[in-house]
């Protein structure tokens, strides 16, 4: 009953959560629990399986073994193992939303219409109440002029930046960014990161894979490193930074610049 | 030509037209749904639909049309020549149209469809509001070309009767002993009316555009 609990009040509660690419490991038993409001960074090397990580928890990338929870229910399989129809999965995942780092925006639709088509088209919002929050949430990153634009006529950070509020739009109980800013130009990173840093000052849930070191200690809560599928270290971002546990993590952030606090 | 001539054949212009339109209607859909099918790789299905498919984009049209009418009154259908005309050119069609959208959902980026479902769009809203307007952009070009052979193509129905706007052509002459002109007429005509066709794929080009990241 206690674990019901725990997971109820847990944006994201992760156990023993197992997954192979054919014969290779990628995640093994990995346990995380992301508190409501809290801000989870998930590092390490190219191929540590993170990125499989993220995309487990809106079953984007399907689990062999272990469960998930977001915001206190089970996505993927019911509690029995019955697999969950399409329609049920898909109610669950908009409990998520995703931040890529190929930006995938809908190059057919302009940008108010990348941020209105889910809520319109999944929630059932109507119309100008789907514009109405949408027009906010473009507003808050930065958007707004370029309202009636189509992606292609965007920059990197600007497209990243719609694709934020089109994720936002969807009102989500935990954001999920993969690596928001690896695929920009480095004067366009900032843009991206000062957007994200305003969500985790407003509270927002948020789990993200990330390289950029200063930033990870700037706005985390919860340091999470992982290394051939295993979490072999957690901390808080200072003792992660400062006084990590393991050679390993040592090692890793003596290759990495450097993070003062931002 | 007198005014009669001209009647006649703006009427086979008309036969040509809207056989056509039908065909090419009934053509995109049904190859779209031909190609949704065989996605979903069902075994004997996908190769029956296979054998159709390159059954149909080997048989000339003429054959085909011939095939149909005659074989019609022993299979105990009741066809018109319109019907049947109609049929062989959608028979026709829908193959290569089968093909031109199975090849859009082959390149269709995972990455997009991928970014609907983490919204919480199910796989038919992501079909319908993501994947299809996309697939229709990139098709375009390939799907006006073929309605361009289609048109190009139609005088095979004359084959069965029907007196479309190449087949009028020879009554009018019949009576005028006029052959040139009619046959210029017919040739702007179906100029005209694959120049439409041209302009919509140039409007759809500028669309596609878009697309191009």
């Amino acid at each position: 009953m206690s674990e019901a609990n725990t997971s109820e009040m847990a944006a994201v509660s992760i156990r023993h959560l197992s997954k192979s690419f054919d014969d290779v490991e990628v995640l093994r038993d990995v346990e995380l629990e992301v508190k409501t409001g809290e801000v989870v960074t998930i590092i390490g090397s190219s191929g540590s399986g993170k990125s499989t990580l993220l995309r487990c928890i809106n079953w984007l990338e399907k689990p062999d073994r272990g469960s998930i929870h977001i915001a206190g229910q089970r996505i993927g399989v019911h509690e029995d193992g019955r697999p969950m129809p399409v329609r049920e999965l898909a109610k669950v995942r908009a409990k998520t939303g995703m931040v890529f780092q190929g930006f995938n925006l809908w190059p057919h639709l302009n940008v108010l219409h990348n941020v209105t088509e889910a809520p319109i088209h999944v929630q059932g919002a109507s119309k100008r109440e789907a514009e109405e929050r949408a027009m906010a949430l473009l507003e808050k990153v930065g958007m707004v002029d370029k309202r009636d634009s189509y992606p292609n006529t965007l920059s990197g950070g600007q497209k990243q930046r719609v694709a934020i509020a089109r994720a936002l739009a969807m009102q989500p109980e935990v954001m999920l960014f993969d690596e928001p800013t690896s695929a920009l130009d480095p004067e366009l990173v900032g843009e991206v990161l000062a957007v994200i840093k305003d969500l985790s000052a407003e509270g927002y849930t948020m789990v993200m894979v990330t390289h950029e070191m200063a930033f990870a200690r700037a706005v985390s809560d919860q340091v999470v490193f992982l290394e051939k599928g295993l979490i072999i270290e957690r901390a808080d971002p200072e003792t992660f930074f400062t006084t990590p546990k393991t050679d390993r993590v040592r090692k890793f952030l003596e290759n990495h610049d450097t993070p003062s606090p931002a | 030509m007198n005014a009669s001539a001209w009647h006649m054949l703006l009427e086979g212009a008309w036969t040509t037209l809207w056989i056509s339109a039908v065909s090419i209607a009934i053509g995109v859909m049904a190859g779209l749904v031909i190609a949704l099918i065989r996605l979903a790789r069902i075994p004997i299905v996908d190769q029956l639909l296979v054998l159709y498919i390159s059954v149909a984009r080997a048989t000339p049209l003429v054959t085909l049309a011939l095939f149909i009418f005659l074989s019609a009154p022993d299979l105990g259908l009741d066809l018109n020549r319109s019907v049947a005309g109609i049929l062989a050119l959608t028979l026709n069609t829908t193959a290569f149209n089968a093909e031109i959208w199975r090849s859009a959902f082959r390149n269709f980026s995972r990455e997009q469809s991928e970014a609907a479902m983490a919204t919480g769009m199910t796989p038919w809203v992501t079909f319908r509001r993501i994947m299809l307007p996309q697939m229709v952009i990139t098709s375009l070009p390939g799907l006006v070309n073929e309605m361009s052979f289609l048109i190009k193509g139609s005088p095979a129905i004359a084959v069965i009767g029907i007196v479309d706007l190449t087949r009028v052509t020879n009554r009018i002459s019949a009576v005028t002993y006029e052959p040139l002109p009619p046959i210029l007429v017919a040739g702007v005509l179906y100029m005209a009316i694959i120049g439409c066709l041209v302009w919509l794929q140039r409007l759809a080009e500028r669309r596609a555009n878009r697309l191009a990241t």
